[in-house]
């Protein structure tokens, strides 16, 4: 499930799984983070773990969303890309993906103290 | 045919387990052939669940014969299945089997393994003598009997995981809206804060109860407010069961705290960043309207 699609056919959409009452804030990613995000997935290798556990409260996660509608979620170690057929979990030790969707984020979009 | 005899006896390891066929399974039918009914005083109360010996476990591969249940345990003479309990021709079908002129010789393990399971076998009778099945404290005992049943199954399917957060499921109320305190009453709350999200409940009807201390209402559930000051709020509900539960956001609904652990009370409970705890609530069911 490699990809190369370029980010330039319409808007990427990111965010992260943070809040409870209110909507989980989103955004929209530039062609350079989205080309960057491609060029992470397809350098990862596949994994069969299952997510880490994730909080009950606070940071849960984040995801990207290409115009073709395919999602990447990612949480610590793990990148999860789901399409219509299925999804593929690669490895993402540094956790590079992870980070530069969280680092696309408007300022003042994800609060800190989600993330102690 | 063939009959298929596990000791029920470790924990860590796998439980010895004997194969009896053709004489042999034939002469251990016999012997377990039920001679009287147990009922009443006649039959003690077994452990479901404790650490060492806890019967025979014996498996007909075949059609079941001899009266017996296809699958049934014995435990110091008695055999038991659901809705079966008898007392077989020999009583002493456990030491048959497992004393070291038994089949129990054929396993080559431990050289002391049957003197051991002999021993195990007098535990348990020991122990049937004064033992009682106690129910559990939970989750079966209700405490809070107005209270919405923990169903996360229910919530945790599209698309009402998605669409349903904290407020819905604090209030069992699906809305598919994401609902926020206050919106259907117009009267939203204007900032992340106690101050402002507290009236915005109360104007969807949810009453007030800084007082609760953690009781049941006499009618209707109890919700928790908490807040992540300046960023976002979330809602705890008591469950049937007494203890607490909650759905963080898009997220599944789950009992556990972030530590991990069950929340018999959301003041206590690690929130994360939801530090500041505002206040309980009364839900109303059929009283409360929220979008």
């Amino acid at each position: 499930m490699a990809t190369s699609r370029s980010s330039s056919d319409g808007d990427w959409t990111a965010g992260a799984f943070v809040f409870s009452g209110r909507p989980d804030p989103t955004w929209r990613i530039s062609s350079d983070v989205a080309a960057e995000l491609v060029a992470i997935w397809n350098s990862l290798v596949p994994s069969d773990n299952t997510i880490a556990s994730t909080p009950a409260l606070g940071y849960r996660g984040c995801f990207v969303v290409d115009p073709a509608e395919r999602r990447w979620t990612a949480f610590h170690e793990l990148v999860t890309l789901s399409i219509d057929s299925g999804s593929e979990k690669r490895r993402d030790d540094e956790r590079r993906f992870e980070r530069t969707v969280l680092a696309s984020a408007p300022v003042g979009t994800l609060p800190a103290s989600f993330f102690a | 045919m063939a009959l298929r005899i596990t000791i029920d006896i470790f924990s860590g390891r796998p439980n010895p387990v004997l194969i009896l066929e053709g004489p042999e399974e034939n002469e251990a039918l016999d012997r377990l052939r039920p001679e009287s009914e147990l009922r009443g005083r006649n039959l003690r109360p077994l452990p479901s669940s404790t650490l060492g010996y806890r019967g025979l476990i014996v498996e007909q591969s075949g059609r079941a014969t001899r009266g017996l249940p296809k699958e049934f345990r014995v435990a110091n003479g008695d055999v038991v299945a659901e809705d079966f309990a008898a007392r077989p021709a020999d009583p002493a079908f456990e030491e048959f089997v497992c004393g070291s002129t038994g089949p129990i010789r054929r396993i080559r393990r431990e050289p002391d393994l049957s003197e051991f399971i002999l021993k195990e076998i007098k535990r348990l009778d020991d122990l049937r003598d004064w033992w009682k099945p106690k129910r559990p404290d939970w989750p079966r005992r209700e405490r809070c009997r107005c209270a919405p049943l923990y169903e996360p199954d229910w919530w945790n399917v599209q698309p009402i995981l998605g669409s349903n957060n904290c407020y819905n499921y604090g209030c069992d109320y699906r809305t598919d809206t994401f609902a926020q305190p206050g919106l259907a009453a117009g009267a939203m709350y204007t900032a992340l804060t106690c101050a402002s999200v507290r009236p915005a409940a109360v104007a969807d009807d949810l009453i007030s109860s800084p007082n609760a201390n953690n009781r049941c209402p006499r009618e209707g559930h109890l919700a928790a407010l908490v807040i992540a000051p300046g960023w976002d709020f979330h809602w705890f509900r008591k469950g049937r069961n007494g203890y607490w539960s909650h759905k963080p956001g898009s997220t599944p609904v789950t009992n556990l705290d972030n530590s991990g652990v069950t929340i018999p009370d959301p003041r206590t409970a690690d929130r994360g960043p939801y530090t500041q705890f505002c206040t309980f609530m009364v839900v109303m069911h059929g009283h409360i309207k929220i979008e």
